[in-house]
């Protein structure tokens, strides 16, 4: 995407067969370079990881979103915020717990996966970890320690996709990890 | 009713083959295999036309009565007039579909033909984007399973 224009508020449009198709070959790529599929997950979820951290400065910057009073609202600016701005879709949220530090965002059509179907050798693949890489990483930015990974997904036969989130901490000083 | 859909590769080599009676399968690999010809045939006769006018369907290539034979001989079936029709489509990669079509009681109209292949297409260019599906290979997947069943099902 361009850079010289300036980060406005408006949205820039991609095309988006050629995003699912750009993260499809990723995909099959790590597949190729990886032996097995647990590999391909961590590393996809690293990729994610390193996306978020970079990512959220983009998106306060584009959003003006202020800072949250509680993990509800958090929940509520990454399901109606940030999912609309980079994805296009707006999850809803459902499951808290009863303590108010685990929700599930189902995603009822996920762009990632528009043409996939997992081979039969590629069982225990998750294949859209990269975005549970990104919540991760973003929000541990915001001084945010969370827990997400994916309970159920459309590509192993379930109606819906599910990512389930688990608040852990707040992080304390401003170092990022590997710093202290 | 569609009684077999086959995917033919750019070079001739079956990509999909899947007929209805399964016990018939090799007559179903023939009757697609003689049916090329008449697709190359028809694609070299058009030429420069067709590519022109994108006009990927090539109609009906050439009806035939074996399958009555055949029906009486192995299936014991009852002996109905039963007519097969084939009918090519080709994209602009060369890729062509075959479609053999039962049409002993109803005559299929020429835009319902033309619709199904149609869907076909579509639905092969699904199988294309998925990024596990290297191209070439022989396709293996349950959404294309699916669509083709639907047409072998659906009474037209």
């Amino acid at each position: 995407m361009s850079r010289q224009a300036g980060r406005g508020t408006e949205s820039k449009k991609m095309n988006s067969e050629l995003f699912t198709l750009t993260y499809g070959a990723l995909v099959t790529q790590l597949c190729k370079d990886y032996e097995n599929d647990e590999d391909v997950n961590k590393q996809l979820d690293k990729m994610g990881y390193n996306i978020g951290v970079r990512l959220i400065e983009d998106f306060l910057a584009r959003s003006n979103v202020g800072r949250c009073h509680d993990f509800r609202e958090t929940a509520d600016v990454i399901a109606k915020i940030a999912f609309k701005m980079y994805l296009g879709i707006t999850p809803s949220i459902t499951n808290w717990s009863p303590g108010g530090d685990e929700f599930s965002l189902i995603l009822e059509n996920n762009p990632l996966v528009d043409f996939v179907e997992l081979p039969d050798n590629h069982s225990s693949l998750i294949y859209s970890n990269l975005l549970c890489g990104v919540l991760r990483g973003a929000l541990e930015m915001v001084q945010m320690a969370v827990d997400v990974k994916f309970v159920q997904d459309t590509l192993k036969g379930d109606s819906v996709t599910e990512i389930r989130m688990k608040f852990i901490r707040r992080i304390e000083d401003n170092l990022p990890a590997g710093e202290e | 009713m569609a009684v077999c859909i086959a995917v033919i590769a750019k070079e001739n080599y079956p990509l999909y083959i899947r007929s209805v009676p399964t016990e018939n399968e090799l007559k179903f690999h023939y009757t697609v295999h003689t049916s090329l010809d008449v697709v190359d045939e028809k694609i070299s006769a058009m030429g420069k036309a067709m590519v022109d006018q994108r006009e990927l369907y090539l109609g009906l290539l050439y009806p035939t009565e074996d399958y009555k034979v055949y029906l009486c001989n192995i299936a014991a079936s009852p002996c109905s007039h039963t007519f097969l029709h084939r009918y090519g489509y080709v994209t602009n990669s060369k890729v062509k579909f075959v479609m053999v079509v039962d049409s002993s009681n109803t005559a299929l109209r020429d835009n319902e033909i033309r619709s199904m292949f149609r869907k076909l297409h579509n639905s092969y260019t699904d199988i294309m984007c998925n990024p596990f599906y290297n191209p070439g290979d022989r396709i293996h997947s349950r959404a294309f399973d699916n669509m083709v069943n639907s047409m072998m099902m659906q009474v037209c």
